[in-house]
């Protein structure tokens, strides 16, 4: 036992990271750490020797073209993906891999299931369940995983709805809802598992314009007002700036520039992120 | 007893015959289709094989000719079943083959992000199957089960080969006693619809209609 701590330790003494961090966003003790990580597609490599550290509570936006492996980064922490090198770590915990006889060796299925656990997701085509109720949708997970009572999800789940704005659309089925009520139930549906980490992917980017607000506006209330560490994919640079602690720039399956969003959008230093951010205020 | 009364009764009896056969082997077969769909998807690839095998002979092979094996050559192996279970069971698996196909297409049918939001949510393999990928898959694939389950009725005569009396050899005697073939044939053909028509149709609407809920608009529906 003392043997695989050791080797934990050792393997979290590895330096994480040899990109320019900013060394007041870059803690000692990441809440989620992409260490070397590498995504192929046979041989068309998504990303490419990635490491980012997010500190717990932190508000990470991530922007770039399409292509540059952006949302590979989310899918791959939610174990939607598996990575081909390297080793993501969640709350000092390998997600991808596990200690067997002193040797980091690949995550079995119930290894990441427990790990993953913390870690909730919300899509950009919200995959609501079609034939459940809001309300079922949001309590499905507490009791089937976790354990509840029905009393016990219930009551949570009319929490979250009420927190998101659709106290009154608890008994309506996806369907019957707009595409932001569907996104404020998908975020509802993720919390009431309790996760420390929450992943967007592109949230907004399947709504109509005049209902993408309702979903920011929910996205910046949980920031206010609960623990969350928070990755986020978006094209809503506005947004981003507003609500991040730091924005990563992705280009190519690296990460060409990253920093606080001031930095990052006011004083762009690199060339590509230049040509990117002028090419999105251009489109408006 | 008299003639007509004779031929009444066993057309009776017959009828009796098909409809309990026509049920007993509905129900093996939803749930052995459902159960080798469900392996046929498995991420065991032993599993898999083994629900391919299944699904290839029961498909591939002649309904009379599985029948005949239960019946005549089961025995010599030590193994003797009853006429009723051979038929039931017999003629419930050979359509569980065709069932199983169905079932696992509708599963692979259902949207990848159902998949993806299980696995965010943490759900177990089993769980998410039970509660987020079956009950969608089992709305695509009750019309093809309509068709399977009408099929199987109509397939239900075959138990005359061992030695079972139902409803097309009861009409078959009947026509052969009396001479008037168009009339017993056409009692049988009429009652083969009446059957499909009361029993097998509604059962698939109501259940058309139970795992619908939230797909179609209630105004619209």
């Amino acid at each position: 036992m003392s043997d695989s701590i050791s080797r934990i330790g050792n393997v979290m003494a590895l330096k994480p990271s040899n990109l320019p961090v900013n060394p007041e966003l870059s803690p000692a003790k990441p809440f989620v750490r992409f260490e070397n990580v590498s995504k192929r597609y046979g041989t068309y490599t998504v990303l490419d020797n990635l490491n980012l550290d997010i500190a717990r509570n932190e508000k990470v936006s991530i922007i770039g073209p399409s292509g540059s492996g952006k949302t590979t980064v989310l899918r791959m922490l939610m174990t939607l993906e598996r990575i081909n090198d390297g080793i993501i770590w969640v709350d000092d915990e390998p997600l991808t891999h596990m200690q067997k006889n002193g040797k980091m060796v690949p995550a079995t299925n119930a290894h990441m299931r427990r790990v993953r656990g913390k870690i909730g997701m919300v899509f950009q085509h919200f995959n609501l369940f079609p034939h459940m109720t809001a309300l079922q949708n949001c309590m499905e997970a507490p009791i089937s995983v976790l354990g509840l009572s029905k009393q016990e999800a219930e009551a949570r789940a009319a929490e979250l709805l009420d927190m998101v704005g659709l106290g009154d659309k608890k008994k309506h089925y996806p369907i019957q809802l707009s595409g932001g009520q569907k996104q404020r139930v998908a975020i509802a549906r993720a919390l009431a598992m309790r996760p420390k980490v929450m992943l967007f992917d592109e949230v907004t980017s399947a709504l109509d314009p005049e209902l993408v607000g309702e979903v920011l506006n929910v996205i910046r209330k949980l920031g206010a007002e609960h623990d969350l560490t928070m990755l986020m994919v978006t094209h809503q640079m506005g947004f981003a700036k507003e609500f991040s602690d730091r924005v990563c720039f992705f280009y190519g399956g690296k990460i060409t520039e990253q920093g606080p969003p001031d930095q990052l959008f006011g004083n762009p230093q690199n060339e590509r992120t230049r040509q990117f951010l002028s090419a999105v205020l251009e489109a408006g | 007893m008299n003639s007509s009364t004779f031929i009444a009764t066993a057309l009776a009896d017959g009828l009796l015959t098909t409809l309990v056969i026509t049920l007993g082997a509905s129900a093996v077969a939803i749930i052995l289709g459902i159960t080798i769909g469900y392996i046929r998807v498995s991420s065991f690839w032993a599993f898999r094989c083994l629900a391919i095998i299944y699904i290839e002979f029961f498909r591939g092979t002649s309904l009379l000719v599985q029948l005949y094996l239960w019946f005549f050559v089961l025995p010599f192996f030590g193994v003797t079943l009853s006429p009723w279970t051979v038929g039931i069971l017999g003629i419930g698996m050979n359509v569980s083959g065709y069932g199983a196909e169905v079932v696992r297409a509708a599963i692979q049918s259902v949207d990848r992000g159902q998949y993806e939001a299980s696995v965010a949510l943490n759900f177990s393999r089993f769980a998410m199957m039970r509660r987020i990928l079956l009950p969608q898959a089992i709305r695509a694939m009750l019309p093809a089960w309509g068709n399977l389950l009408v099929d199987l009725l109509k397939a239900t005569s075959l138990v005359f080969f061992i030695t079972i009396p139902e409803l097309t050899s009861a009409s078959k005697q009947a026509a052969d006693t009396t001479g008037n073939y168009l009339l017993f044939f056409a009692v049988a053909l009429f009652s083969y619809y009446l059957i499909a028509r009361l029993l097998v149709t509604p059962f698939v609407r109501l259940s058309e209609r139970r795992f619908s809920r939230g797909f179609v608009r209630e105004a619209v529906a």
